[in-house]
């Protein structure tokens, strides 16, 4: 069995790196469209260059970072709040935020901070931006730690108290650490969900709070562009690189 | 109730103000009628709600939920197999994790721009089936819902694999030996003891995925040609082109009050998703 | 340095570099040179801040709350008057425009703007068929699209007033129509083609009609322009495209893009000497070379290539554009019309 699995592993990681693997090789392409042309490097000189670029880059990782942090703390106690004692409203609102269309997310929340900016002397930015990012998140991570809960015995928190624990102590050294695989794999799609929002955050976004996400869709809607591919291929790399780097680590 | 806890306190504030004031705003508009350039004004009206009893809207809504729901079973099959493999992959398994995850950072946009890429009648997919003499015209493989299932199972997958993953990892091995000592054959250990005891992160991952397929636009845009409507371009287009706001608000109720019916249509005691 | 030390560093570099007022412009993507802000900045000594917007009413979301922040906009035609009438442009102060004569003369007294009191003209267009010179014929009307032997290989634009417009001409009436009975027949066209199409795009169609998977489209002329100029090789000291363009015997649609300034700005005199930049000819001819659109300002002819100045599809003769119709705003009523219609078409 482990050696099907790992046969299939293989193909199920080529479906999913496969577009990269072309996306990256079209980023060394050096003519614009789609027809392989001779290698150049053309398109990372842009890239490099590019302030809007830049400055959108950092600002989606601020972001992203800021809000993760911030929905994978919240959401991780209140997965652990509803697991010892439920809450139907908050449950019914984590639903709903759930099962919103991102268009009508963002519409509202827009709404929102208008109506709240006419008495309070604010604009949307990054604050706005980071609000709604959390908002959305939450119910992600929530979800995630819920069902890793739902398989803890409940027997081993008491048993802790027996022996002296606090409440929060027994939470923090028996509890926690159980979860630990699953707070990581919901600070994860925390992660990946804020990176790569569109629509919610261009319509909270402010002047100053332009997001890569935002900067690559108006260059993709107007046709191929290897300069996104560059931009890809570099975070790809990047990230890549970390992982390795943690891998590494972990290994010492 | 909600303060009393404190765990809950600061999800309950995030939930006010990122949920329940802007579903109020929601719930507000629809029943108002849309400014003529967008945004909203008096009167109040039922009128977005009696639209909704038009045929056309209710073609729109099965296609999208047929959709969403193939899309939704295609991740659990593919996704649970590679969940168990990372899961089991012992201490390498935040690595194989990561690889899960990587594809994702970079834009849905462009990821999307690439498999248009791939599956174009001028394609890469296209031309080896032709240089292998599989096929003698090219396939039409982009611009068509089967196109639009490969995008959204290609972009869903890590929400299916991550919650899997989550509890599939806590499953005790000695629990598979067991069962197969005493005598069931892979497929009946799989049935009987793995499925029901992932139950949740199964729960949780169609969940994930289900939902916001039955929202998405872009997929269905770029991948189907934008030849058809699905519930989310319905949505967007209300709040964007159409700018009749009122009824994109009164269209997105109904589509969130049939996902909640279903979803607690889905529920077990003690599993509840959130 | 540790990850906390470099996002602190990180988030201070971005603060100091956001301290200072700077001139906040909106604009679609991809509508100006490389070097235009930024030469901007350098001989103004001002700062810019630069966002771009795919829809007119994304853009309008943002900025009709009246605080948004920004300061100069690109709004279409049609959106003049409305954005006028909600109170969201300021009054343009001509002393401030010098270069304002450098206009081409259809555009110094706009339909929509007769007196430039509330914005100026920038880049204008008009959408017509893209097609393959390989077909052997040329589709030269718009009912040509309706031709079987087009079959999976043409497209439309997934833009319903472009749609709407393409079918209303093939019946003879005025793409801006708001009656009824005009917009179902018009509506029965679409629905009539729709087995033809292989899929509406709009400017994604460059890359399809470049590779050869798209024989025929229905395109903004800045599409078929940058496609016409992708797809050709040269030969004997000549460009020659594998693609062409034709303007619908039957009339099309005409559109320009206008800049304006929102009332809400703060920095209004600063805006009026970005317009004034835009232009001079010489930078109306950077854009125009950079993009492949066509320039409301007549004096930035002089500064084109030949091969530009001279493209039939971005500055055809003036007997043809007399055949174009500009878009005009809806009424609500025309508007919930046609989205309606539009939602039928595509299901």
């Amino acid at each position: 069995m482990k050696r099907g699995l790992a046969i299939y592993a293989v193909f199920a990681y080529a479906f999913l790196h496969v577009p990269l693997l072309i996306l990256a090789v079209f980023s060394f392409n050096a003519s614009r469209f789609s027809v392989w042309q001779g290698f150049s490097l053309q398109w990372y000189r842009a890239v490099a260059t590019d302030e809007n670029l830049i400055e959108s880059s950092l600002n989606s990782l601020i972001i992203a970072i800021v809000a993760t942090a911030a929905a994978t703390i919240i959401g991780t106690l209140a997965a652990y709040g509803l697991w010892k004692r439920g809450s139907a409203w908050l449950s019914g609102s984590l639903y709903l935020s759930l099962v919103t269309p991102e268009i009508v997310t963002g519409a509202s929340l827009l709404a929102l901070f208008q109506w709240i900016f006419r008495f309070a002397h604010l604009r949307l930015g990054m604050h706005t931006v980071i609000l709604a990012h959390v908002g959305f998140s939450l119910a992600y991570v929530v979800v995630v730690v819920l069902a890793r809960l739902r398989t803890f015995d409940p027997v081993l928190e008491e048993a802790a108290l027996d022996l002296g624990a606090t409440e929060f102590g027994a939470f923090w050294r028996v509890t926690l650490p159980y979860l630990a695989p699953a707070i990581a794999a919901a600070a994860m799609l925390a992660l990946t969900v804020s990176i790569d929002d569109y629509v919610i955050t261009s319509l909270v976004a402010g002047v100053d709070s332009q997001t890569l996400p935002m900067v690559i869709y108006a260059m993709a809607r107007r046709g191929v562009n290897p300069a996104l591919n560059a931009v890809s291929t570099l975070v790809v790399f990047g990230l890549g690189m970390l992982i390795m780097l943690s891998e590494r680590l972990r290994r010492t | 109730m909600k303060l009393r806890n404190p765990f809950l306190a600061p999800t309950a504030i995030l939930m006010a103000i990122t949920m329940l004031a802007p579903l109020a705003i929601i719930v507000v508009y629809s029943l108002l009628t849309r400014g003529a350039y967008g945004g909203v004004e008096l009167p109040w009206t039922i009128e977005n709600f009696t639209r909704l009893w038009d045929p056309v809207y209710g073609v729109i809504f099965v296609r999208s939920f047929w959709i969403a729901a193939v899309a939704t079973a295609l991740c659990l099959v593919l996704g649970f197999p590679l969940a168990m493999f990372i899961a089991r992959s012992g201490p390498r398994k935040n690595l194989y994790l990561s690889l899960v995850i990587l594809p994702f950072w970079t834009s849905f946009l462009i990821r999307t721009y690439a498999w248009m890429f791939l599956l174009r009648d001028t394609g890469i997919v296209n031309s080896i089936l032709q240089a292998l003499r599989i096929i003698r015209e090219p396939l039409p493989l982009l611009y068509n819902d089967g196109a639009v299932i490969l995008g959204l199972v290609y972009g869903f997958l890590p929400f299916m694999v991550l919650p899997l993953y989550a509890t599939l990892e806590r499953l005790d091995p000695s629990l598979l030996e067991a069962a197969a000592d005493l005598g069931a054959r892979p497929w009946d250990t799989l049935v009987r003891v793995t499925l029901p005891l992932c139950a949740p992160g199964i729960r949780a991952g169609a969940i994930l995925v289900f939902v916001p397929c039955l929202g998405t636009y872009l997929t269905s845009d770029l991948l189907g040609g934008s030849k058809t409507v699905l519930i989310g371009n319905l949505v967007q287009n209300q709040f964007t082109a159409s700018r009749d706001w009122p009824f994109g608000a009164s269209l997105s109720l109904a589509l969130m009050a049939i996902a909640m019916v279903l979803l607690f249509a889905a529920r077990r005691r003690g599993e509840e998703l959130l | 340095m540790n990850r906390r030390t470099f996002l602190l560093g990180a988030t201070a570099t971005a603060v100091a570099c956001s301290r200072g007022p700077r001139l906040n412009i909106f604009n679609w993507s991809d509508y100006v040179a490389p070097d235009t802000i930024s030469n901007f900045e350098r001989e103004f000594g001002l700062r810019v801040r630069y966002g771009t917007y795919e829809s007119i009413p994304e853009m309008l979301a943002k900025v009709m709350s009246g605080n948004s922040g920004w300061d100069v906009i690109f709004p279409s035609a049609e959106y003049i008057q409305p954005m006028r009438d909600m109170g969201l442009l300021a009054r343009l102060n001509h002393d401030w425009l010098p270069n304002l004569s450098n206009l081409d003369r259809q555009f110094q007294q706009p339909p929509w703007d007769p007196r430039l009191e509330w914005s100026v003209p920038y880049m204008h267009g008009a959408t017509g068929i893209v097609y393959q010179k390989s077909l052997g014929w040329s589709p030269n009307a718009w009912s040509d699209l309706w031709d079987a032997r087009l079959a999976g290989k043409l497209t439309m634009l997934d833009d319903p007033p472009e749609v709407f417009a393409a079918c209303l001409k093939t019946l003879g009436y005025s793409l801006n129509s708001a009656d009824p009975v005009q917009l179902k027949a018009a509506q029965q066209r679409a629905i009539a083609q729709k087995p033809l199409v292989r899929a509406y795009l709009n400017a994604e169609v460059r890359d399809q009609l470049v590779a050869g998977d798209v024989a025929a489209a229905q395109a903004w002329a800045v599409t078929a322009a940058q496609a016409i100029a992708a797809a050709s090789e040269r030969s004997d000291g000549v460009s020659v495209s594998k693609l062409a363009f034709s303007f619908p015997s039957e009339g099309f649609p005409r559109y320009a893009d206008n800049v304006a300034i929102l009332r809400e700005s703060t920095r209004i005199e600063a805006a009026h000497r970005f317009i004034d930049y835009l232009l001079r000819p010489q930078v109306a001819a950077a854009i125009v070379e950079t993009t492949h659109t066509a320039a409301c300002n007549g004096a930035a002819q002089r500064f084109l290539p030949d091969a530009l100045r001279s493209d039939p599809v971005l500055y055809p003769p003036a007997e043809i554009l007399a055949r174009g119709e500009w878009f005009a705003p809806q009424s609500a009523a025309g508007q919930r019309l046609r989205d309606r219609l539009w939602t039928e078409i595509k299901t």
